[in-house]
């Protein structure tokens, strides 16, 4: 017991010598009357008796009173919150349900969540965009479905009132609303066949945007706004609530079902097929009938399409179509998070189990006075759930900081995010977790403890009779935990690989010093012959003029998917089968410094110059690396010719190649379904995959900059709106932020594993540190005979290094078993690393056996500064 | 085994207290010391054990009863070194009376040694 003065250590010290001094005078003075020295001493010792108990009587003459009760209480309980295992329980507990909570949260609001639609189960999605004239084939077709089309987001100029604005719209079939059942705040939703032409000048507003550029007008509906240079009405405003397809939809007008328009109605405008199944209809039947639908669709075409047109589609619930690839991500994440809690359940178990074996006695106790088996069982259990539903209460709390920062942490465009919180299901899936955790772990030890061998135990004093079984126990549940611990940091590991792979891969351009800033006129605008054509020449003049520019070009879409023309192609040299599909290809659409601003290197041949521009020109193209070697294998692609498949005269001459660039996103340069990407000249020969003449209005700046910090973005509206006000500028910013934001979503997933892989090294070690100092603390009296036997300290240390070592080994291999098997599940998720890379698996085992002998070590060098005489005395 | 050392304490409460108060009355004196001068002053008859030494000392210290320090012994040792403090003499007199009450009371129970060994 120490003093409650905080001088105990000082106090017990002072005392040892006290005491000496007194051993010494009186051998001295039995030398004095003539004994021999050793005799002396030895006599002198036999005198005074045992030191250490004289020693411990004495030092509890100091702490006695009830103030020192107090004050020793308060210094008891402040060091219970460092060492009492209760805390650490209740501490490991919260940190594995807070995980699971905000990743469960994140889970339900995504996946599992019915959509907030009338009847959400009934609604449906196809799995192919189709274009419009399909649309109306099938809706009129169809007996089991309702269907609409519904565009992805397109961007609108807003005018007329103030500053132009870009807005985020989506053209909607006419009964989009009605057919999700969704009822509009203000003024009304579109009304059947409002998507004909000539009676489509209908919009409605989202919430935010009526509320935010409109100042929440009452009288808002009725009056007329200028969209893309076209008045159209407000009709209605949506509730808040209403998110469809996406939180930054901000407004909706009808699709422009046009069937005079041959190349938009069945060639361009594909879009995303939604529907409700009719009363009675379930999905197979809708699947079903789409396969038999596909004839009557590709018989409405006024051309043969491939054969295999819209074959792979198939019709899916609306919430599977919406989450798409997220689905196996998140599902990833609940696996790992899982795994964490895992880990959580079998340190705490491993805690209980220690604690069982001292209070062996006080079951044995029970049992002998006609407790049941069962009844100790419950009472154990009942015991451990308590301790996990204040984990879980707690865990609550992680949870809500969690979510925030996985809201945070994730990519915007995560579908539904909007949409998650910790509501009452969240709550009801932590308690019910928090139970079944309790449950888990507390069984293992109470299963142990209520199978005491009564006799045994009472006689024994209660100290060291079942601890054999319980110590199996507790080493195979170390086990385990680090081998869940070691599939996690592999995964973690893996994916840490791929991101580091990713950035230091090039993306096959140069973002550095590069500054982006997207030019939106209106589409209109560029229907007249050449004005596109001289404002661009104009702006581009210009910018090149502002300081600390070098200089700048323009491209329909900047890579890492800015978008591009798609169109499908013919290729001179290799004709396409009838019946099957002509290869598509992408069309980056450049002014002529494009490729030098982006350090787009030219592998053959030559680039585009501004006399390619010029209408009298001979059609030139430029195509990508991977594109001449797939379509002219062992050729030079330069001089080939390649034409749109709807200009049969209108062959363009391959005049040059350039290195491929990553235009899909960071991990791939094309879409699977993209066989080309190609490069024209901004000008007349640009073809549009929509058929049009023109070139494309909306266009982005890509500008070099003489240093990284040169701000330009307030010269540069001056300078657009000095050669037109009434085109807007937006999304001005650095191409490495481009660069970075498609990064977010390997980035965000590789954080979230490592936090995973950090918490559960954290856990692993515990649990390694928790066994092993128990286990110390056992074997006191072991290591102090050992020690009294002339054991090295060094000896001592080892055999308690290599008791871990020996556990931690075991989990090892068999997590590395365990990541073999597990990691192939996300291999989706990697790039450049193989998920069973032996290296990365190397790395984590080597790590995580560092970590394991440090977490040994704080025991070990306990153990070896065990005093043999104290440890033999305390038994 | 504490268990028991701490019994024999109990045993000697107030009795050793009494002893080493009295003791330290003829100057200041170190645990050792003092066990010395109580046998020799008993004529070798109380033999103090360290074992119930220490733990008096250290509850008078608390008590407040007896000062420590550290000193140099002549045999340039460090020693720890009791005093007499103002409470541990009242404190020495009240027990004086109170042993002297005690013996007389005892005494009187046992009556004269002579009728004792006649009875």
């Amino acid at each position: 017991m120490k003093s409650p003065w905080g001088d105990g250590e000082e106090r017990k010290k002072e005392l040892n010598e006290e005491i000496a001094s007194h051993l010494q005078m009186a051998a001295r003075d039995r030398e004095a009357r003539g004994e021999s020295a050793t005799h002396a001493r030895a006599a002198a010792q036999r005198e005074l008796g045992n030191a250490g108990v004289i020693q411990d009587v004495t030092h509890d003459q100091w702490a006695w009173t009830w103030l020192e009760d107090l004050l020793q209480d308060l210094r008891y309980a402040a060091r219970t919150l460092r060492k009492n295992p209760g805390f650490t329980m209740v501490a490991v507990l919260t940190l594995g349900i807070g995980a699971n909570t905000a990743i469960f949260s994140l889970v339900n609001g995504v996946l599992l969540r019915p959509l907030p639609y009338a009847q959400p189960d009934r609604l449906v999605g196809a799995t192919q965009y189709y274009p419009k004239g399909p649309l109306v084939v099938m809706r009129q077709q169809s007996r089991t479905m309702e269907l609409v089309g519904i565009s992805d987001n397109k961007e609108f100029n807003l005018t007329g009132s103030g500053d132009p604005v870009r807005l985020i719209g989506n053209s909607v079939a006419a009964d989009f609303f009605s057919m999700l059942g969704a009822q509009p705040a203000m003024g009304r939703t579109f009304h059947d066949g409002e998507d004909q032409p000539d009676k489509d000048r209908a919009v409605i507003l989202s919430h935010a945007l009526w509320e935010h550029r409109f100042n929440a007008d009452p009288n808002i509906v009725g009056k007329w706004i200028t969209l893309e240079g076209e008045g159209r009405e407000i009709v209605g405003v949506m509730p808040a609530d209403f998110r469809f397809p996406s939180p930054k939809t901000e407004l909706w007008v009808p699709l422009h079902l046009d069937p005079r328009n041959t190349g938009d109605y069945w060639g361009d405008s594909y879009m995303a097929l939604i529907g409700r199944l009719r009363p009675g209809a379930t999905l197979e039947q809708a699947r079903a009938e789409l396969k038999t639908m596909r004839p009557l669709v590709l018989a409405a075409y006024a051309w043969r399409m491939p054969d295999n047109s819209f074959a792979d589609s198939s019709i899916v619930s609306l919430e599977e179509a919406i989450v798409g690839d997220a689905r196996g991500k998140l599902l990833i994440l609940l696996g790992a998070v899982s795994f964490l809690l895992l880990i959580a359940c079998a340190n705490v178990a491993n805690l209980l189990l220690a604690r069982a074996t001292t209070r062996e006695k006080e079951v044995a106790v029970r049992v002998a006075l006609g407790a049941s088996r069962w009844r100790i069982l419950r009472q154990l259990i009942t015991e451990s759930v308590l301790l996990s539903l204040l984990g879980g209460a707690l865990g609550l709390g992680v949870a809500v900081g969690g979510l925030s920062i996985l809201k945070a942490t994730l990519p915007p465009d995560t579908p539904r995010l909007v949409d998650v919180a910790l509501d009452g299901q969240v709550l009801g899936f932590t308690a019910l977790l928090a139970i079944l955790t309790g449950v888990i772990f507390g069984l293992v030890p109470a299963l142990g403890a209520s199978k005491v061998d009564m006799t045994a135990t009472l006689k024994s004093g209660g100290q060291r009779s079942a601890t054999t079984g319980n110590h199996r126990a507790s080493n195979m549940l170390v086990v385990g935990e680090v081998a869940v611990s070691m599939i996690l940091v592999i995964a973690a590991g893996l994916l840490v690989k791929s991101l580091w792979i990713l950035s230091s891969t090039s993306p096959g351009f140069r973002p550095e010093r590069v500054v982006t800033a997207r030019i939106t006129p209106n589409e209109s605008f560029c229907e007249v012959s050449g004005r596109c054509l001289a404002f661009y020449n104009e702006l581009l003049e210009r910018a090149r003029a502002l300081p600390g520019v070098r200089d700048v070009a323009a491209v329909n879409g900047l890579p890492l998917g800015g978008g591009a023309e798609i169109f499908p192609i013919v290729v001179e040299a290799k004709p396409t089968p009838e019946g099957a599909h002509l290869p598509m290809f992408w069309e980056k659409i450049i002014t002529p410094d494009y490729l030098s601003i982006m350090n787009i290197p030219l592998l053959r041949g030559r680039g585009f110059s501004d006399a390619d521009a010029a209408p009298e020109a001979q059609a030139v193209v430029i195509v990508s690396k991977s594109t001449a070697e797939h379509f002219w294998p062992g050729k030079d692609a330069v001089g080939e010719h390649i034409r749109a498949k709807w200009e049969p005269n209108g062959w363009r001459t391959v005049v040059g190649v350039v290195g491929d660039v990553r235009e899909y996103n960071i991990r791939s340069d094309s879409a699977s379904w993209i066989d080309g990407v190609m490069y024209a000249p901004y000008g007349p020969h640009a073809i549009r995959g929509s058929g049009a003449d023109a070139p494309p209005a909306q266009m982005t700046l890509v500008i070099e900059t003489a240093g990284e910090q040169v701000q330009i973005a307030s010269e540069l509206k001056n300078t657009v709106a000095s050669v037109n006000h009434d085109v807007p500028v937006s999304q001005i910013s650095p191409l490495k932020s481009w660069v970075a934001e498609a990064m977010a979503e390997p980035r965000s997933t590789s954080a979230l594993f490592a936090v995973f892989a950090a918490l559960a090294l954290l856990l692993g070690a515990v649990g390694i540190y928790g066994v092993i100092s128990y286990s110390v603390a056992q074997r006191t009296r072991e290591i102090g005979i050992r020690m009294a036997l002339g054991a090295r300290r060094q000896e001592v240390l080892l055999l308690v290094v290599g008791q871990g070592a020996k556990l931690a080994l075991a989990g090892v291999g068999i997590g590395i078993v365990g990541g073999l098997m597990l990691t192939r599940l996300m291999s989706g998720l990697l790039y450049g690393v193989h998920a069973t890379d032996p290296v990365t698996y190397g790395e984590v085992a080597i790590l995580l056996m560092l970590v394991a002998l440090a977490a040994c070590f704080i025991p070990a060098r306990r153990a070896m500064r065990v005093d043999p005489m104290v440890a033999l005395r305390y038994e | 085994m504490k268990q028991r050392y701490q019994n024999r304490i109990e045993l000697l409460q107030g009795t050793l207290d009494l002893l080493i108060l009295q003791t330290l009355r003829w100057g200041a004196q170190h645990g050792y010391g003092i066990a010395l001068a109580i046998r020799a002053n008993s004529g070798d008859i109380l033999q103090v054990d360290t074992g119930s030494l220490y733990p008096a000392l250290h509850r008078l210290e608390r008590q407040k009863r007896i000062a420590a320090e550290w000193k140099v012994s002549e045999n340039n040792q460090r020693v720890r070194v009791y005093r007499l403090s103002p409470a541990g003499k009242k404190k020495l007199a009240s027990e004086r009376s109170r042993w002297a009450q005690i013996s007389q009371a005892i005494g009187g129970i046992l009556g004269p040694a002579g009728e004792e060994s006649e009875a």
